[in-house]
């Protein structure tokens, strides 16, 4: 049996592991945070609304994520509701998960950007005659989207890494894929820091992403 | 025609208008003075229904509507009368992320359901009148604060409204671009437009206005024609309130 070199076990392991990480981390990632916007969005607009019901249940919603540690809702939702009869496969568990906590974060980040909007816009928009909901996605919103972005390119980026839990429910994200190649091969410091490396890959991309959005919303302020 | 009767305005328990009542015939140009905090701005403001009034009936154009306290008014009411008229901000309140012709377009499109090419021709047309034809794609941050406040009366007349308010139209403005804002709402008055205007500057009240209110603790202190006004006012309070501008003027 010939020895091999760290560098072999470098180059073996690097596709699987981007594999693992294109494959499950990026699909992960790009599912969860797209409904997890559109859940932000409703559950930060429920905020504002002045139907006390609304309001409440968006507030118990946000409590209760913000308030308990995400690895021990994926647990609930994996291998908690099954016990009630609930059964759900590992990837969709743990969509269900990150949906719900960047639907839980990011409204507040959302709230804050529409109530950030100058009061003097929205009623420049009810002077000419736009319902609430015409000045909230013609005027408001638009704005809101600018300086939403950097607040939510943390919490993509955050996301994008915290999908690593998924290995905890069975999900052979790239995490997961890395502690199987540690058990074959046994070196832990150098694999985990290729798994490092992968994830630096993705969030980089990432950032170079919000820079682009930033120089996009920012058009009409700066000449 | 705009009729105004005994409206009131409470903001909790401190009384902000006391019962005005105004006339206005169609082409006339009505100018509010009054101390800062004599409820000038609220009026204006009552009117387009950005603050909604505690009583009183306000009417403009063929829509009427009565405001009684603890009862809110229907939406579609609300919506009804604010449609009747236009209001110029202070601060000017253009859309930072939509163009001067856009910020002119957005009314027609989404309030008055025109085709774009429609509302880009209208847009186009009021800019010119307000002397910005050139200007149509610039950004409001590109734009002086003169230029930005007529791209803002192109705004409130792109959605034909009855009437115009005017909420102290130049008083952000630096002094030497005051004139070209005045020169822009003298046009329309000559126009024949239905406006009232809430302003400080004296001298434009007095060419301008068909009559003049002055305003003071959320009441109608004197009414009376331009020269009446200015030049015999009968109250009290309205010579004590013209001497301290005269004063202010002459620093």
């Amino acid at each position: 049996m010939n020895e091999r070199t760290n560098l072999d076990i470098f180059t073996d392991s690097f596709l699987p592991l981007l594999h693992a990480g294109i494959a499950f981390t990026v699909p992960l990632t790009l599912i969860s945070f797209a409904l997890g916007l559109v859940l932000a969005l409703l559950t930060a607009l429920a905020r504002l609304s002045d139907f006390y019901p609304i309001v409440w249940i968006a507030r118990f919603y946000v409590w209760i994520i913000r308030g308990t540690p995400l690895l021990v809702q994926l647990f609930i939702i994996f291998y908690g509701l099954p016990s009630v009869g609930i059964l759900i496969d590992a990837f969709p568990a743990a969509v269900i998960g990150f949906t719900l906590s960047v639907g839980a974060y990011g409204s507040e980040i959302i709230r804050a950007a529409i109530v950030s909007i100058p009061k003097g816009q929205w009623e420049a928009a009810f002077s000419l005659g736009e319902t609430r909901l015409q000045a909230l996605r013609r005027i408001i919103l638009p704005q809101a989207a600018r300086v939403s972005v950097p607040p939510l390119s943390n919490s993509f980026i955050s996301l994008v890494k915290d999908t690593s839990l998924a290995a905890t429910v069975t999900v052979t994200e790239l995490f997961q894929k890395g502690q199987q190649i540690t058990a074959a091969v046994y070196e832990p410091l150098l694999i985990y820091c290729e798994v490092a490396l992968i994830y630096l890959i993705f969030c980089s991309i990432l950032a170079l992403l919000q820079r682009q959005l930033e120089i996009f919303f920012n058009r009409y302020y700066t000449a | 025609m705009i009729e105004v009767r005994e409206l009131t305005k409470s903001f909790g328990d401190t009384p902000v208008l006391r019962g005005i009542n105004l006339t206005l015939e169609q082409g006339q140009v009505l100018v509010l003075i009054g101390p800062s905090g004599s409820g000038k701005s609220t009026l204006l403001r009552c009117l387009n229904v950005l603050e909604m009034p505690t009583s009183g009936t306000v009417g403009i154009g063929k829509v009427r509507l009565e405001f009684r306290p603890n009862s809110k008014p229907r939406k579609a009411d609300v919506l009804a009368l604010r449609r009747q008229s236009g209001m110029v901000f202070q601060a000017y309140h253009l859309f930072p992320h939509f163009t001067a012709l856009q910020n002119v377009m957005e009314g027609q499109i989404t309030v008055r359901r025109k085709p774009k090419n429609e509302a880009r021709t209208k847009a186009l047309q009021l800019l010119a009148k307000v002397g910005l034809a050139e200007r149509a794609d610039s950004y409001p941050h590109q734009l002086s604060g003169g230029q930005q406040q007529r791209v803002g009366i192109a705004r409130a007349m792109s959605t034909d409204p009855e009437l115009l308010l005017f909420d102290e139209p130049t008083s952000a403005l630096d002094p030497e671009l005051v004139r070209e804002v005045l020169r822009v709402i003298r046009e329309l008055a000559e126009e024949g437009r239905t406006m009232i205007i809430v302003t400080h500057e004296m001298k434009f009240a007095r060419e301008v206005a068909d009559r003049i209110v002055l305003l003071d603790e959320g009441a109608i202190v004197e009414e009376g024609l331009p020269e009446q006004i200015f030049s015999q006012p009968r109250e009290a309070r309205t010579r004590q309130f013209l001497s301290l501008l005269m004063d202010q003027s002459t620093v």
